[in-house]
């Protein structure tokens, strides 16, 4: 007997072992791989954006390749493209240099993604920059919003891009000037939820901002379909702690959801009863009633996701093992009906059983759920592990459960939090690469998985590493998208652009010195450059270049200054000429078989030398530059 | 009255309308390019194309003066050909002809254009040869790679350095080599027509 149970033990040790195993591998052979081959000079079906986190920056992969497409550089300056370095970027970063970047959101319409532009947030100082899907390149930063700290809810646009939205993760006092001990937290603190308005062209501006109890705002959605209209936004700590949020924040069974009728909010704010706080105005809930309310919420909810039909609002509970499915018809019956539970800083509250549809006993520490085309939603467990995929509808079950490696944060599915899903594939954004890849030290990078969601089970295909640290990330079909391959010298609106070589010359008046420069394989003109000590030196470069990828760049020896000039761009860049001396400046871009030619020099003449106001290119240079430029 | 102060019948006639008119999308609008010159390199593996037309030249051109100028070729540019400044008001002049001597019905007018027309032709092609012969040989001594002088191929297939050339006749220069062609079509109808009178009378 005890033979038999040791036997018994050891085939059971056995056959956890091979399972741990094929566990590990995660991902099956030949198969897998076939499917994510993208043959060389073909291109991946979707583009990716992840956020790049505390880099600041975007990255774009293709899928189901897994490549690594590029950077968009947006909170942080960045040299390979130059950002940040020139005068026009250097103004769009404020003065930062650092941004959190969390939460892609593609513009939409119709609840469809359109392929115009990519928001993203920078959470910690509260901005939110566009960047443009044409040139792949940070058009907009707006922000710092006024009142509001640590925009985390951000920025999740409405289904025709009328708004994106910003709500506080860390409380303040508001406006952020007022000063307050933090022991009055409860009293003093307040959490913000701003509408901000996006024109037609996609220029951001404030709507109206609304005043909440100190709680967390956490993740945010839009409603669309039949919840059009509203904004959904999770938080934790509605027990409104200020120290050891890790206990305090963690005791309340319920939390919330709020609900916030964004017509109403800009409704009210357009009738004057905003009060300004900050410059802004700001909607005080317990004046300002029908604009705002709250689902009670299991458990500190973080992910709060609208299926693709807009009937449901799927809210995780962290601590807990369950997603709690709320109605939206339900929700509008309740508040219709004003039955509610009280209010908390005005805000009514909704009774949990009134609005809940359905509970899914998913699995550990749900956190997000998208979408696919056939009725399945699927939500990343942070505890378990594991992506899960259960039924949008009865019986609200569960259908099948994938490991990751390991410990999965946020979640994509192709084009997952629009109207209509494609249910192609999932990507799995995971907090923990360990073991994952070749060792690179202690600090590790991120790790992500590639899904199949086209057959009923899910397979995952591919794992590969992102650079730290994408949280959220959108998925597009290729198609949507008409990316421009130049720009057009023609339609180059920069005041500071040149066009001939005749118009090449360096200009001095009194201490500032303006440089009209244009690159073309392979030279500056002019090359020479002659200005005094304590001079403020612009350059002005305009790349006259109109062939594909032929981009120049413009660095100085001995300084921070570089930037890149794409063709039919012009950049500028100030440079203050500090030392007598000579200072060699080069492009810093491969462009051609020349390329090592491509250089020039500053002249730093000593203070009070007379230099020439106008200074022209060489006769001999110049000639062959206007002969290679004829039209 | 001789072979020359002749007139047509009324299917000849009808074959030398029918060259001015072919000739008609080449003189009157000059939307159809005369000949091509299609260049490939590693890295333009799309290629990139010249296409000239009897008043300009269209194409990729700033991407290839950009690359010629490296062995120190001139830049190509529509205003350096006086050419284009008469080529269409000469080909008009010639479509006016044909109609004028469908419309008159004079043997020796049609023969006139026709054989000014051939001459024309002729001396177009050499000055054509010539500009290909002189971008090739009129190399800038002062540029960065110095090739032997060359001349791009005026038909048919050449790899010169880096890149492939094809140069080949567009639409343009098929028409009018179509309306050039029915000349001696005519006069080849015109004699078939006159021994199958001669066999009926004998």
């Amino acid at each position: 007997m005890k033979r038999a149970i040791s036997l018994l033990f050891v085939a059971a040790l056995l056959i956890g072992l091979a399972s741990q195993f094929s566990g590990c591998a995660g991902a099956k052979g030949g198969d897998a791989a076939a499917k994510t081959y993208v043959k060389p000079g073909e291109y991946d079906k979707y583009y990716a954006f992840f956020s790049g986190g505390h880099s600041g920056q975007v990255y774009v992969y293709g899928i189901p390749s897994c490549r690594y497409l590029t950077t968009i550089p947006v909170f942080t300056p960045e040299p390979a493209k130059g950002y940040g370095y020139d005068e026009e970027t250097k103004a769009r970063l404020g003065g930062l240099t650092w941004g959190d970047a969390h939460h892609p959101g593609l513009s939409e319409t119709d609840g469809d993604y359109d392929g115009r532009w990519l928001f993203i947030n920078d959470m910690p100082n509260a901005r939110i920059a566009r960047i443009s899907l044409s040139s792949f390149t940070t058009e907009e930063i707006f922000g710092p919003i006024p009142n509001l700290s640590a925009a985390h809810a951000c920025p999740f646009p409405t289904p025709n891009t009328e708004y994106v939205f910003a709500a506080s993760r860390f409380s303040l006092p508001v406006p952020r000037d007022k000063f307050s001990k933090v022991e009055d937290y409860a009293k003093n603190f307040n959490g913000i939820i701003a509408g901000v308005k996006v024109s037609p062209e996609g220029h951001m501006s404030l709507g109206f901002e609304i005043l909440t109890p100190p709680f967390d705002w956490d993740l945010a959605d839009a409603g669309k379909g039949p919840s059009h209209g509203w904004e959904f936004f999770s938080c934790y700590n509605s027990e409104m702690a200020f120290d050891s949020l890790e206990i305090k924040a963690s005791q309340n069974e319920m939390d919330f959801v709020a609900a916030v009728d964004w017509r109403a909010a800009q409704k009210a704010v357009d009738e004057g009863k905003g009060d300004i706080i900050g410059g802004v105005p700001v909607l005080d809930p317990n004046k300002v009633k029908g604009i705002i309310y709250l689902i009670p919420t299991p458990k500190s909810p973080h992910g709060v996701d609208v299926n693709p039909t807009g009937e449901y609002i799927c809210a995780s509970g962290k601590l807990q093992a369950e997603v709690s499915i709320f109605s939206y018809k339900k929700m509008i019956e309740a508040i219709a009906a004003g039955k509610f539970d009280g209010e908390k800083g005005g805000i009514p509250v909704l009774k949990y059983e009134d609005v809940l549809e359905a509970k899914v006993p998913v699995g550990l520490g749900p956190l997000h759920t998208q979408f696919d085309d056939k009725g399945y939603a699927y939500t990343s467990l942070f505890l378990d592990s594991q992506i899960v995929k259960w039924k949008v509808g009865p019986p609200w079950n569960v259908a099948d459960k994938v490991d990751i490696f390991y410990s999965v944060g946020h979640l994509m599915t192709s084009e997952g939090d629009t109207r209509h899903p494609t249910g192609e594939y999932l990507v799995s954004l995971n907090k923990i690469a360990k073991d994952r890849y070749l060792p690179l030290g202690p600090s590790h990078p991120e790790a992500t998985q590639l899904i199949d969601l086209k057959s009923p089970k899910m397979e995952v295909l591919y794992d590969f590493p992102t650079y730290p640290e994408p949280h959220y990330a959108q998925m597009i079909r290729a198609e949507k998208l008409k990316p421009l391959k130049i720009y057009s010298l023609a339609e180059n609106k920069n005041p500071w652009k040149i066009m001939t070589a005749e118009e090449a010359r360096v200009e001095r008046k009194g201490k500032r010195v303006d440089v009209y420069m244009l690159t073309i394989r392979t030279h500056f003109t002019p090359d020479i450059v002659r200005v005094a000590q304590g001079d403020t030196v612009y350059f002005h470069v305009t790349n006259l270049e109109q062939d594909q990828d032929i981009t120049h760049g413009f660095g100085i020896t001995f300084s921070s200054k570089n930037t890149q000039v794409d063709p039919g761009e012009t950049k500028t860049i100030r440079w203050v000429a500090e030392k007598v001396g000579v200072n060699p400046f080069y492009c810093s871009n491969f462009c051609s078989a020349l390329h090592q030619e491509m250089q020039g020099y500053i002249q730093v003449n000593p203070a009070g030398t007379r230099i020439a106001s106008i200074q022209r290119p060489d006769p001999k240079k110049l000639e062959e530059v206007i002969a290679l430029l004829k039209k | 009255m001789g072979y020359l102060g002749g007139a047509f019948s009324t299917a000849e006639r009808r074959l030398i309308v029918l060259a001015a008119l072919v000739l008609l999308p080449v003189f009157f609008l000059p939307v159809l390019p005369v000949w091509h010159m299609k260049l490939w390199a590693p890295q333009y593996r799309e290629g990139l194309t010249l296409s000239i037309y009897t008043n300009t030249i269209r194409g990729d051109l700033v991407k290839i003066n950009t690359l010629n100028h490296y062995v120190g070729m001139k830049a190509i540019t529509a205003s350096d050909f006086r050419e284009f400044t008469y080529l269409p008001q000469a080909l008009t002049g010639l479509g006016v002809c044909a109609l004028l001597a469908a419309l008159l019905n004079r043997r020796w007018l049609a023969i006139l254009g026709w054989l000014v027309f051939t001459g024309f032709a002729v001396v177009m092609f050499a000055d054509y040869a010539q500009w290909l012969y002189s971008y090739g040989h009129d190399l800038n001594p002062r540029a960065a790679i110095k090739l032997p002088t060359f001349t791009p191929p005026f038909i048919g297939y050449a790899k010169m350095a880096n890149f492939k050339v094809l140069s080949f006749p567009g639409m343009g220069t098929v028409l009018l080599g179509l309306a050039w062609a029915l000349g001696p079509i005519v006069v080849l109808l015109e004699r078939r027509a006159a021994r199958r009178k001669a066999a009926a009378a004998s």
